[in-house]
This record gives structure tokens, C-alpha cells and sequence, in this order.
């Protein structure tokens, strides 16, 4: 007798287990309407720590910057501006800083900022062995000497003439000296007080971060008084967000879906080049011993072809170790797509498309907008030219490992971010022997680059370093792909302030 | 039948203590074998040679393998996992915060397994000899070849972008406070008496919880569906038929009891796998659970946070074996008698 469960039967077992779920689900997810001042922006990384000194991560920097605020700030053209400093006046030796503090600011527990805290944030905290970031990029200040609650002096033991570009890069906030030295790290990072345009009303790691306008803040106010920011780290899933109405904007979508956004019309959505750059980073030696080859491989690379077909044409191409606005960018000097001449220089080398340069090339998958897609294409670009390139994926944080250990491959697909713009964090920082991001090893070029690190005029120094970029190109040292992009969707009535260093800052936006 | 389960649980416990030493000896051993550097890791890019350097004494990174695991076994024996290289914070820390919420996640996706499991199981049961046999059996193969990730997206885009019906980002609705009583958020929200925070919470984990049940649900279908077909050829079974049980009681009686033992161990392998594929799906639907930071941890070659979420993993797995065992003594009166 075959066994035959009733269909009544068999409904009521699934179905009677599944009421439970069923009376959650039966009330309909409804999305509220966008409050005229509230928004929710759809962002791809939480921040490390609430204690904005800890760890340099240039993602991290809008949402630090509406919590914290800096001592000098940029515009949206990147040019320095006074913030918490309302003056400063760097000594013609880079030694010394003067700096004068507004005396109208307040942290968001209401104590005032002094200079005490100035002195606090860059050397008291540094000195006591806090592991700080900022220890490293202010490992030169000797003391800060407070003459007035708003007025002090930094002191350094060598020149350091980006002092004021660091005032406004990564990591350097002012941190209220009472509140933590009183409470205690701990309490200062699950509740963080900072002096900026927005309170942390609500932090959960790896999900939101809900913000609240500070209406005590010294300086204009911010527009949207509550700004939730939800972490999301899949790109689909931010693509989703803003489609489902989830989110009112958000960033670093794949490009091919900003193109779509645009080409549907229905949100405004942005591509735009920042100071960002795409580069190969080569070595001195193996297959690139020879500057032909490296200058050929360079000559190989049809950077326009790049832009186009992985960042619908909106990345620039360059010549050069710096974006386009920034003072140490060479608007004149080009270095041409080539294919002929990189033959050429081959040739005298001894190469060819029959007998090809053999090279090793590395690059990340993921870690940026279509590098892994960039990197073949090069291989493909090298082919026809006589150049035979090993590819090989690498996790980027072990790129680092891979240098110190001089096990980099000839080329290096990399991404570096300058939010300052200053030529000393592009090629200063890429070409110094003594740091670790270049696996250029040379002498000619690495004195060169260390005389620039100690020029305190600033002419002169901007000037020095124009010249070693087009000395670095020239010498194959470098070879600057494109300026990256970043790219925005958001509801057309919800507008932003746009800047060149891709910064989206929750302060600045506005509903119509 | 108590004494049997607490000797049980006596033994795995003592068994769980070498195979934890082993897999953290392993775990340790492979982190340490990757070619990334903690010591610079720790360390800001602008960082120089000499500095990476001193710092690597500093983490006793130049000493032997064997040394720096024993000064890391110490540490862990008194809860200290070591701190995050990327976020700054103790792994232990970390792990403990976000635990609740995989859990959680796990559980719900279980029984969503389970019932969509052993309702699947019944039909595919139900329709055997029928010409709805075959259209069954190639829909649950069909189920059973779409991963978890998959099975993400899918929900996602229909019940979040499409059908605008469930919430699909974080935990809970941005307009509403969490508790944090427990970390298991819908607990939390029920001891405080918040039913909209509680609902709030239901809705934003019925599509991750339905992508990771959807995923294993099938394979606990056909296990079902064949252990049923072997017991209904044992004995008992006709003569449970023959004293004139309907066939009701005798399924849900007899054949189901029987049946569920195969069921159960799958259902415990299952756990430890749809365990680990909280990962995806935790990120795809930007879950504040363990698995998302994993991601990360590894992402950024954070080797302490590794460390900690591994060995957690390996916890949640031999704690589901000594449970999935448990039941059995209770389901099986001759694991009693031996």
C-alpha cells in the first residue's frame, strides 16, 4: 500500500511552521519618505577606530571629518585653508610653526579647545607611546611650545616643510585632551567627542553610523541635521540601495553602473577624476636594468585606450606623478603613446616581437576600479610591441611585504591617493629609497628626491619636484598611468559639495 | 538517559581541548608561513625600514616560529587574542560583538533549512511513482546547484530592489535604537519590550536568513526523501500497518523518528558549512556579524583577528557535533544501552 500524505495535511506542517516567520514578513517594509533633514548615504568602509589619530585610512576621512575637525582644511579646489588655525607661519628654515588657534571652538561635551590640546594631539599623545599613526607623520615635532590658549609654536628636531599639508591630511585631528586623559581611551573611542559640524548619536561596527547635527559647531552649520551612514560593502549591494530607495546616495559603484544610472536619468550620477593615480610602479633592475626597456614599456601603453574602455573615458591620462590642478603637475610635458618609438628602443636592446623582453608584472584584484582588467590589458599592449609580461595577482597587503623583501616583480599595478595634493605625497613619497612604497632603488634618482624632503620654500621646493618628475619619467623610473576616478550616485534634489580629492563630506549636503 | 548525554558532553569537551591546540598551532603556523609582514602591517605607510624593523622586535616577530606560538597560546589562555592590526582593538573583543549577531543569523537559517528541508523532503516523498516525481527532483537539484551568495543577490534584488517589500542593509532600521543587553539583538529588544525594534530586527533577517536556508535546505530534501524510502522497506513499518495505523500516525509515528537520524547528522555537517557561508552573505546584506569581519581580517592580512575568528569557528563547529551527538542519545534508545 503506497503511502499518501493529504495535501491538507502536507500544507498545514509547512505552512503552520512558517506562521511565525509569516507575521514578520506580513507587515510590508515600507521606506519613509527622505525627511527634509535626514539623509542615509550608502558607504563601502566602516572606520577603523573611533579615535581618528589611530590608523590612516583615506576612506575613513569624510566621516572622521564631520566628527573631528582638522587644524587647516582644503577647498573644494584643494587649496589650504584656516580651520581650527586661523593663522600660521612656517619659519624659512622648516623648523619651527607658529600656529594661532580660534578661540571660539567647543567640543562636543561642551569643553573649549585650547591650545592644550593642540599640544596634546601632536605630542603629548605621540610621546606617551599611544600606538597612533600620527606618531609617524609627526615623529619630527620635538615640542609644541603653548604661549596662549590660542597661540603655540611646533617645534621640530629637522625641517619639515609639509607641516601645514599634514594639518589637513590623514589622521591629524584635534582630540580633547580632558575628556580622554579623565575617561580613558576606551571610553574616548565608544564615545568620541570632537569639536566638528556633526555629534556620533549612534555607532554599530560594520553597519551604521548615524550622525547628528552639532548646533553648537563654531562654524557654518550643516544642512541635513541627521545623516545615517550604512556600511555597505558590496558594490551590488550599494547599487541596490540607492535603487530600492535604501539610500539617498552613495559612491565607488562599478563604472558600468554609473553609466547606466546616467544613461536612465533617473538619478544624477557622477564619474570624476581626483587626486588619485594609477601608476606602475617598476624596479631598477632584472628585465628593467635597461632604460629602453623600461622607457619602451612605458611608450607601449595606450593610457587613453585605458580611460575609456574601463572608466568610460573620465580618468586622465598622465605624464606625469600628479593630477592636473595640483602644483606639481606638468600641464607641457607629455609622454607619448608610442608603439613605433617602444619598437625602437627595444630593438637597440636587442628585442622584438620575435625575440620579446621578458618582465614580471604584479597587480591587485579588486583593490581599485578594474585593475585586474587594466593589467592584461597591458600585457596585450606589450605583446604587440615585443614585450612578454608574467602576470601575477597579488593581495595588497602584502605588497609591502613583497618590497621589503625586493620581491616585487619589474611592474607593479598601484593606486595612490594624495588628498593634499602636494608634490612631496606623490612622487617625494614614491621615490624615496628610505620609505617603503617604491621598489625604484636608485641612487641618482633617490638623492635627488631625499635633497627636496629638507627645501623649506616652498617655490623652490614645488620647482625641485616639477623637475624630478619629469627627470623620473624621462628615466623610466615611473610610469604614471591615469588619474583615477570616483563615482557618486545620489537622488537628483540631494546635492553635495564636490571635491578635487573626492571627498564626500556629510556637512555639505543639501537637500532641494 | 541525562547521565548518558552529560558523559557525552564530559568526553567531547575533553577531546575538544587537543583538537583546538592543534588547530591553533595550524592556524598559527599558516598565518605566519603568508608573505605578509604584521610588524609593518602595524604600522603607518610612511613608516621607514628601521622603524618596521624595531617594530618587529618589538611583537617578538624575530624569534623562533615555536617561541612566538607558546607567548601567543599564553596570551590566549588568559583571553588575550591580541589586537586587531587594522581596527586597533582586541580580537577578542571584536569577535565577542559580533558573534551574537551570526549566531543569530545561523540559527534562523537553520530552521529555515529545516522546514523547507523537511517539507521539501515530505513532498519529494509524496510524489514519488508520480509524474511530478522527476519535475521535483530536478527542481531540488536545480536548489542545490545555487550557492548561498546566489541565492543573496536574488532575494535581494527581488524582495529589495523590485518588490520594495524587506529591508536589505544592517540590522535593524536606521530610525531605531539598539539594545545592547546580550548582543543577540532580537533577545534584546524583546527584554527591553521594544516589539517595533524586534520586528525591525525580523524583517532586516528574513533575506539573509532565507539565502543561507534556501541553500542548505535542499540537501537536507533528498536525505530525507531517501532516508524515508529505506525505512518504509523495514519490517516494522508493514507491521505497523498491519495493526491498522493510518498512514499519518505511521509517518509521523514511526517512519519519520527513523527517517530523521541520517537527517540530523547531515543537519550538523550542514551547520558548520552554512556557518561559514555567513561570510558572503553577511557583506552582501552589510550584516554586523562575524563573517563580515572576517572579510575583512582577511582582506587586510589581519592576522590576530584571523587567529580569533578561526579558532571561534572551530568552537561553533565541535560545540554543533557534541549537540547534533546529544540527539542523537535522545533520539536513539540503543546509543542509551551502549
Amino acid at each position: 500500500m503506497a503511502f499518501t500524505l493529504q495535501r491538507r495535511s502536507f500544507l498545514q506542517l509547512v505552512m503552520g511552521t512558517l506562521t511565525g516567520t509569516a507575521a514578520t514578513v506580513s507587515a510590508p517594509f515600507v521606506r519613509a519618505a527622505p525627511a527634509a533633514d535626514a539623509a542615509t548615504i550608502g558607504w563601502p568602509n566602516d572606520v577603523p577606530s573611533w579615535d581618528p589619530n589611530q590608523r590612516f585610512t583615506p576612506d575613513a576621512q569624510p566621516i572622521f571629518k564631520a566628527v573631528f575637525d582638522q587644524p587647516l582644511d582644503q577647498d573644494p579646489q584643494l587649496k589650504l585653508i584656516p580651520h581650527l588655525i586661523k593663522s600660521w607661519s612656517l619659519a624659512p628654515d622648516a623648523l619651527s610653526m607658529a600656529v594661532e588657534l580660534r578661540g571660539d571652538v567647543t567640543f562636543h561635551n561642551g569643553d573649549k579647545m585650547s591650545t592644550e590640546d593642540f599640544r596634546y594631539t601632536f605630542f603629548e599623545r605621540i610621546k606617551s607611546g599611544t600606538k597612533l599613526d600620527t606618531a609617524n607623520s609627526w615623529r619630527k615635532v620635538d615640542d609644541i611650545v603653548i604661549e596662549s590658549p590660542t597661540k603655540a609654536t611646533m617645534k621640530f628636531n629637522a625641517p619639515d616643510p609639509t607641516a601645514p599639508q599634514w594639518m589637513a591630511f590623514l589622521g591629524s585631528y584635534i582630540v580633547p585632551k580632558k575628556y580622554i586623559e579623565t575617561g580613558g581611551l576606551d571610553n574616548f573611542i565608544k564615545k568620541p567627542v570632537g569639536t566638528g559640524p556633526y555629534k556620533l548619536a549612534e555607532y554599530e561596527l560594520n553597519s551604521r553610523i548615524v550622525l547628528e547635527r552639532n548646533d553648537a559647531y563654531w562654524g557654518p552649520k550643516a544642512n541635513v541635521a541627521r545623516v545615517t551612514i550604512e556600511i555597505i560593502k558590496d558594490p551590488s549591494a550599494r547599487v541596490a540601495a540607492i535603487q530600492s530607495g535604501q539610500a539617498d546616495l552613495t559612491v565607488n559603484l562599478p563604472v558600468r553602473e554609473v553609466q547606466r544610472f546616467q544613461s536612465e536619468g533617473s538619478f544624477a550620477a557622477e564619474i570624476d577624476p581626483i587626486t588619485r593615480v594609477i601608476l606602475l610602479n617598476v624596479r631598477a633592475d632584472l628585465g628593467f636594468s635597461d632604460k629602453n626597456v623600461r622607457l619602451a614599456a612605458h611608450h607601449a601603453i595606450d593610457k587613453a585606450a585605458l580611460s575609456t574602455a574601463f572608466y568610460g573615458g573620465a580618468a586622465v591620462p598622465l605624464s606625469v606623478f600628479a593630477t592636473p590642478g595640483t602644483p606639481g603637475y606638468l600641464p607641457d610635458f607629455k609622454f607619448p603613446y608610442d608603439p613605433d618609438l617602444a619598437k625602437q628602443l627595444l630593438a637597440k636592446s636587442g628585442f622584438g616581437p620575435d625575440k620579446p623582453a621578458k618582465i614580471g608584472f604584479a597587480t591587485t584584484n579588486g583593490q581599485f576600479p578594474s585593475d585586474y582588467d587594466i593589467a592584461r590589458a597591458i600585457v596585450q599592449m606589450w605583446k604587440k610591441v615585443g614585450i612578454d609580461a608574467d602576470l601575477q595577482v597579488i593581495e595588497y597587503a602584502k605588497y609591502f611585504e613583497l618590497n621589503r623583501g625586493n620581491k616585487l616583480p619589474e611592474a607593479t599595478l598601484y593606486s595612490w591617493d594624495n588628498s593634499t595634493g602636494d608634490p612631496e605625497i606623490f612622487s617625494g613619497y614614491m621615490l624615496n629609497p628610505k620609505m617603503p612604497f617604491s621598489p625604484w632603488k636608485d641612487q641618482d634618482i633617490g638623492n635627488r628626491t631625499l635633497a627636496l624632503f629638507n627645501i623649506a620654500d616652498y617655490d623652490k621646493r614645488i620647482a625641485g619636484y616639477r623637475e624630478l618628475e619629469r627627470y623620473a619619467v624621462e628615466n623610466g623610473a615611473c610610469m604614471p598611468l591615469l588619474q583615477s576616478v570616483v563615482t557618486l550616485v545620489r537622488k537628483k534634489n540631494l546635492a553635495y559639495t564636490r571635491y578635487g580629492n573626492g571627498w564626500m563630506l556629510p556637512q555639505t549636503l543639501r537637500w532641494s | 538517559m541525562i547521565a548518558t548525554i552529560a558523559k557525552l558532553i564530559a568526553r567531547r569537551l575533553l577531546a575538544a581541548i587537543p583538537i583546538l591546540l592543534i588547530v591553533s598551532a595550524l592556524l598559527f603556523c599558516v598565518l605566519r608561513l603568508l608573505p605578509v609582514d604584521p610588524a609593518a602591517m602595524s604600522l603607518p605607510p610612511t613608516a621607514t625600514i628601521a622603524e618596521i624593523e624595531a617594530k618587529r622586535r618589538d611583537m617578538g616577530l624575530d624569534r623562533p616560529l615555536p617561541e612566538q606560538y607558546l607567548i601567543w597560546l599564553k596570551a590566549a589562555l588568559h583571553g588575550d587574542f591580541g589586537r586587531s592590526i587594522a581596527l586597533g582593538r582586541e580580537a577578542g573583543s571584536l569577535v565577542a560583538l559580533t558573534l551574537p549577531a551570526t549566531i543569530e543569523l545561523a540559527l534562523s537559517a537553520m530552521a529555515i533549512a529545516a522546514v523547507l528541508g523537511i517539507g521539501g523532503g515530505l513532498l519529494l516523498f509524496h510524489l514519488r511513482g508520480s509524474w511530478l516525481e522527476s519535475v521535483a527532483d530536478l527542481a531540488s537539484i536545480l536548489l542545490l546547484s545555487i550557492p548561498e551568495f546566489l541565492w543573496g543577490l536574488i532575494l535581494l534584488f527581488v524582495f529589495g530592489v523590485v518588490l520594495h517589500a524587506l529591508p536589505f542593509t544592517g540590522e535593524v532600521s536606521p530610525s531605531l535604537p539598539q539594545p545592547h543587553i546580550t548582543g543577540f539583538l532580537l533577545l534584546d529588544s524583546l527584554l527591553i519590550g521594544r516589539l517595533d525594534i524586534f520586528a525591525s530586527a525580523c524583517r532586516h533577517l528574513i533575506l539573509p536568513a532565507f539565502a543561507l536556508g534556501l541553500a542548505f535546505s535542499p540537501a537536507i530534501m533528498r536525505v530525507l526523501r531517501s532516508s524515508l524510502f529505506d525505512v518504509y522497506h523495514e519490517d516494522y513499518i508493514a507491521q505497523a500497518r498491519l495493526r491498522g495505523l493510518t498512514e499519518r500516525q505511521i509517518l509521523l509515528g514511526h517512519a519519520l523518528k527513523n527517517a530523521a537520524l541520517p537527517t540530523i547528522t547531515l543537519a550538523g555537517v550542514q551547520f558548520g558549512i552554512l556557518f561559514s557561508g555567513t561570510l558572503l552573505v553577511e557583506v552582501i546584506y552589510s550584516y554586523p556579524g562575524m563573517g563580515n569581519l572576517m572579510v575583512d581580517a582577511v582582506r587586510n592580512a589581519d592576522l590576530p583577528l584571523i587567529q580569533a575568528i578561526g579558532l571561534t569557528y572551530c568552537v561553533v563547529v565541535l560545540l554543533i557535533n557534541t549537540l547534533v551527538d546529544s540527539l542523537y542519545v535522545v533520539l536513539n534508545p540503543k546509543l542509551r544501552v551502549h
